[in-house]
């Protein structure tokens, strides 16, 4: 009898029940679309693993030393050892590295993201058959994947550019291999010695590829190999090991960005519970005369809770099926999109059973959660309420809300202090979630007198439907609160991120101008390359008086990586870095190092002191410190002296080049630009250009954000078309009778509308100000980690609470639509 | 048809001679199609004179209701013209309506007149309020104290009784002096004695302030505060009796309502 009851009325009020099952909808949407497309794009992957390094039985490397780093690499001798283990049908070293091949438009291509590959040629090497040409044979000889060619529009004969740590390269293409669809990598093969002496070190291998004799285990010939090791600094591991390793990096990576979108549905999803939670309050209010006879009939509260629910589910149920039928949509268009930023993804989508699982689990809980605490206040009606003729929810004090709300929002709080304050960053997201629910709880008691402010002025703009409007903002507290809240998250994210990003800005453009004293900054766009070789192109350029090139590595000293600088000349950062030494010099020699203060003095050491450090090629360094510096934004904690550097990495990987000239101008950057025109891959910036780099970069990053907001916006929006077009339904008889003595349809209309922008300014504001809080909380926390100046952007949040007032106008249309055309008659008869 | 209307401080002049505020021509109403056609009205025609209080009466589905909806703008017509004043209501567009049902006419039904979330004299002064007109204040003290809620003025409607309800309802349909005054049983869901109060107030705004006013009734007693009693019976006007009591009335009702209902 429940069930039919149940079933009733979700056919009942289907129009209700649509809008509540579009926010499970676009929720679940988010999570199915995210799950389908990481889905995909790991299938895609496992593909390209599956076909690269298919007959490879071990491999034998060095062990890694430093994580993050590249292992070292291991001797060519190496190869012959290991050729001579019993079962090794064939035994050769591989060469990898940075190479990108610049296409006939002057400009490198790849390096988006997916890697620039430069890898030495193998004639026994079965995953890249040569479809054109013949291998490189000499050292300006190169090969290229088929798809790369395709791209640099380059074809077998061709004169090319590659560019490599190092001096870049001119080159004859003599042949293009089939690589497949490497995701948007890029392969470029030289000979054997040339890819040794570019990419590595003569007489070097990355490591050594094995091939087993028939009948010969993986295994089996692993522990024979390892065996016959000469040191324990190599490792021989499995093919399969080595495949699950390539993969499970790929794998790392997707899931990163797999947990950033899924970020973004959880938002969404909660921002949808809000929704339903309301509706379901409402539609329980609205039928508390039915569900009042109901018990009066003698159904028990149990029943009436659980037919309650049985709705719920229903309505989750619908929603997650549209919703894991919209995810897919969204799918093929995150495909499109990232297929039109360059990555090349080929074929249709995967399906695993993960989306459909998670789509259901979270349409359904999600929904059910909401309706919970509806459907027990539905059982708690009194049977007498049947009786009664006016609606029959009594009110309820605010008071337990404001203590309850109080508790929430205060640990939330907390746990957001404790994920700023170093904890797991997962406690600010937890942290933040109950802030938003704590002020939820508080929003009837603090909407009270926003609303009363808001609509002051209304009954003086717009007359009665001014006065009404804001009076049935304030009709029922919890109904204004719960609809303007889930407007609300969405504002407060972006209120906060604005924040963040303005302080950022404003903090780059700081330290800019604090220490950056060159006139210009030159940096590779894309992948790692020597500064060493434009550096000598720039000093040639008259007016150029100081040219400074910095390269990056990691050394660890203790059980601790640590990331460095390394300079030629550490003397010219005083000019360009404007590096203030606090005690020693900055002459480092060989073997220098400098700290700032804070590290010098955490690590308790001074001038004069020696550290051991390893680098990543297994080799130590005793390393002198020399000098100690005011902390310094651009240089970071330790800058090293390039010949110790230099010692242990044949290619450092380049920073950029820092340049002072005697007259910083137009003309001095356009020789500059002129002297680099072979190197494709360098850009040259002046100070504001780097300011406007930075900033620009974060707008970006905003942007996304911004955007991957804006489904929980839309959602919030849903919320208020449906609170009020459930309040449209709820007033029918009241709109009736204001239409029968003498409210002009237009005056209705405004009335909804007024009434909507009071709500969605509440959220608004509402949203700003805990969004410019948690701006501000974000920036103290981090002040000492580069957000060192605070800058809350008004006008954009000003913007936003506007933005939030056309919502509400926007939100209006259809409800105030439906309420203007009722019936009067109709209307007055409505039960 | 003795009763002509005198007037007080701040009512409207006197007619000089007697007009009608409301007129129905030959009108007809039919609800549904083919066999589960009912005709509600029947070519009904009546004149509602200035300044008189007019009471309809008939069985139950007689048209009672239809007629008043017609004749107030709420409804429309299948035939035949009604007029408020001079204005004909049946070539009215939406628009037009609204302004006329605003500024013409007052209106009470049998439950549900006022808006929850104002208070009495919000609800009183609701339709000078939407049309952005000033009150006449003196009317409205006259109409205020004449339904004697001048101490509950600020309270909601959820906080007055039923009779009381109804008095406030009624002084809104008042409030803008309207050419003429509906009310569908607005006595209805009340006990006698409310009821007596709602109608003697109607009575009074008739003889004492001048209004026009015309009610439905089931109520024999309550038709006896009447000048004029009109019956209904399937969608015709059947008989009136002018300055009706209620033995009359009764008398009346008992002669036709037994064919009227067995018809
Ligand atoms: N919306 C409608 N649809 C169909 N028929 C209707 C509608 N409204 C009224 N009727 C019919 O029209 C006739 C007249 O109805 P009306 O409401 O005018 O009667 P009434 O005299 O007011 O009755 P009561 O004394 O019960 O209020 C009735 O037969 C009724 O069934
Ligand atoms: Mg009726």
């Amino acid at each position: 009898m429940m069930v039919k009851v149940t079933l009733r009325n979700l056919a009942a009020h289907k129009l209700r029940l649509a809008l509540t099952a579009l926010a499970v909808i676009l929720g679940v949407a988010f999570v199915a679309g995210t799950l389908v497309f990481t889905d995909t794009t790991g299938r895609r992957f496992d593909d390209l693993f599956a076909r690269t390094g298919q007959g490879v039985a071990v491999k034998v490397r060095a062990k890694k030393v430093i994580e993050g780093a590249d292992a070292p690499a291991v001797p060519a001798s190496l190869a012959g050892t290991v050729a001579r283990v019993p079962g090794v049908a064939q035994a050769y070293g591989t060469v990898n590295g940075f190479a990108a091949v610049v296409g006939r438009n002057g400009e490198a291509v790849g390096g988006s993201g997916p890697p620039q590959l430069g890898i030495g040629w193998n004639p026994a090497d079965r995953d890249h058959p040569v479809t054109a040409g013949r291998g490189p044979a000499r050292a300006d000889e190169v090969v290229i994947d088929a798809r790369t060619a395709g791209k640099a529009g380059l074809r077998v004969g061709d004169r090319a550019r590659v560019l490599v740590q190092g001096p870049a390269q001119d080159v004859t293409v003599v042949g293009v291999v089939d690589a497949g669809n490497l995701m948007g990598a890029t392969v470029a093969a030289f000979d054997e010695a040339t890819a040794q002496r570019l990419l590595l070190r003569p007489g070097q291998f990355s490591d050594i590829t094995v091939r087993a004799q028939a009948g010969v285990g993986e295994t089996t010939l692993r522990d024979r190999i390892q065996r016959a090791l000469p040191s324990p600094a190599y490792e021989a591991i499995t093919g399969t090991k080595m495949r699950n390793e390539n993969e499970s990096e790929v794998t790392r990576i997707l899931s990163f960005f797999r947990t950033f979108l899924l970020v973004f549905a959880v938002i969404s999803i909660f921002v949808g519970g809000f929704i339903i939670f309301n509706t379901f309050s409402m539609l329980v209010a609205q039928r508390s005369r039915e569900l009042a006879l109901l018990r009066a009939v003698g159904a028990s509260r149990k029943q009436v809770t659980r037919a309650v629910l049985g709705e719920a589910v229903g309505v989750g149920v619908v929603g997650s099926t549209l919703g894991l039928a919209a995810g897919v949509g969204l799918a093929l268009l995150l495909q499109q999109l990232f297929r039109a930023s360059g990555a090349e993804f080929g074929g249709g989508l995967t399906f695993t059973y993960r989306p459909v699982l998670w789509s259901y689990a979270v349409g359904v809980v999600v929904t059910v959660t909401a309706a919970y605490f509806p459907a027990r206040r539905a059982a708690r009606i009194p049977p007498v309420a049947a009786m009664r003729d006016d609606v029959a929810m009594p009110p309820r004090s605010l008071r337990i809300r404001l203590i309850a709300g109080s508790v929430v929002t205060a640990a939330g709080a907390v746990l957001s202090g404790l994920g700023l304050g170093g904890a797991p960053i997962a406690l600010l997201g937890a942290g933040a979630a109950l802030v938003f629910v704590g002020v939820a709880m508080l929003a009837p008691v603090i909407g009270r007198p926003v609303v009363r402010v808001l609509g002051a002025a209304y009954p003086r703009l717009f007359g009665t439907p001014g006065r009404l409007a804001t009076k049935n903002a304030l009709r029922n507290p919890r109904r204004t609160a719960a609809t303007a809240s889930a407007l609300m998250i969405g504002l407060a994210l972006v209120s906060a991120i604005n924040v963040m990003s303005s302080s950022a800005k404003a903090s780059v453009a700081g330290q800019v101008d604090e220490v950056f004293a060159a006139d210009y900054m030159v940096t590779p766009v894309s992948g790692v390359s020597d500064p060493a070789e434009a550096a000598g192109a720039v000093r040639a350029v008259p007016g150029v008086e100081l040219v400074t090139a910095a390269y990056q590595g990691r050394f660890k000293v203790g059980t601790h990586a640590q990331s460095f600088l390394a300079t030629e000349r550490p003397a010219d950062l005083v000019r360009a870095t404007r590096l203030s030494l606090r005690s020693g010099s900055a002459d480092l020699g060989r073997d220098g190092l400098l700290l700032d203060q804070p590290t010098a003095t955490s690590a308790k050491v001074g001038v004069g002191s020696v550290v051991t450090a390893r680098f990543a090629d297994g080799g130590t360094e005793r390393l002198r410190v020399a000098g100690v510096y005011a902390k310094n934004q651009l240089l970071g904690p330790r800058v090293l002296a390039l010949p110790a550097y230099r010692a242990h990495a044949a290619h450092p990987a380049g920073l950029g080049l820092m340049i002072n000239t005697a007259r910083a101008g137009a003309a001095t950057k356009g020789a500059i630009e002129r002297a680099l025109s072979g190197h494709p891959s360098l850009k040259v910036q002046d100070r504001s250009d780097v300011k406007q780099d930075a900033q620009h970069s974060i707008d970006q990053f905003v942007t996304l954000l911004t955007v991957l907001l804006t489904l929980s916006m839309i959602i919030a929006v849903l919320g208020i078309i449906n609170t009020l077009a459930l309040s449209v339904i709820e007033r029918t008889r009241e709109i009736g009778l204001l239409r029968a003595v003498g409210t002009s349809r237009r005056q209705t209309r405004r009335m909804i509308r007024l009434e909507s922008v009071v709500i969605a300014v509440f959220g608004g504001l509402l949203g700003t100000a805990i969004g410019v809080v948690f701006g501000i909380a974000v920036q103290h926390a981090v002040a000492d980690r580069g957000l060192d100046v605070l800058s809350v952007p008004v006008p954009t949040l000003v913007a936003y609470v506007v933005l939030s007032a056309v919502i509400g106008v926007l939100a209006a249309v259809w409800p105030a639509w439906r309420a203007s055309r009722l019936d009067v008659l109709k209307a007055i008869s409505f039960e | 048809m003795t009763s002509s209307a005198r007037t007080m401080n701040g009512g409207p002049p006197a007619p000089a001679a007697l007009t009608t505020a409301a007129r129905a021509d030959r009108i007809s109403k039919a609800y549904g199609r083919g066999d589960a056609q009912v005709v509600a009205l029947d070519e009904v025609s009546v004149a509602l004179e200035r300044g008189v209080f007019t009471a309809i009466m008939g069985p139950s589905g007689s048209g009672k209701s239809t007629l008043m909806h017609c004749m107030a703008g709420l409804d429309s017509v299948d035939s035949g013209q009604v007029y408020v004043g001079d204005i004909e209501v049946t070539r009215l567009d939406d628009k037009r309506l609204t302004r006329l049902r605003r500024d013409r006419i007052g209106f009470v039904f049998q439950a549900f007149n006022l808006v929850p979330t104002l208070t009495a004299l919000e609800n009183i002064t609701l339709p000078l309020d939407i049309a952005g007109r000033k009150a006449d204040q003196a009317w409205l003290d006259t109409v205020i104290d004449t339904i004697g809620l001048r101490q509950r003025l600020e309270h909601r409607p959820s906080e007055l009784s039923g009779g009381q309800r109804q008095r406030v309802a009624c002084a809104r349909a008042l409030a803008s002096r309207p050419e003429i005054v509906f009310a569908d049983e607005p006595t209805g869901n009340l006990d006698s004695r409310s009821g007596a109060e709602v109608l003697a107030f109607l009575r009074n705004s008739v003889r004492e302030m001048g209004q026009t006013v015309v009610t439905v009734t089931h109520d024999a007693v309550a038709a006896a505060y009447a000048d004029l009693v009109l019956f209904l019976a399937d969608g015709r006007l059947v008989d009136q009796i002018p300055d009706p009591t209620a033995e009359k009335v009764l008398e009346r009702m008992k002669g036709f309502e037994l064919p009227g209902i067995t018809a």
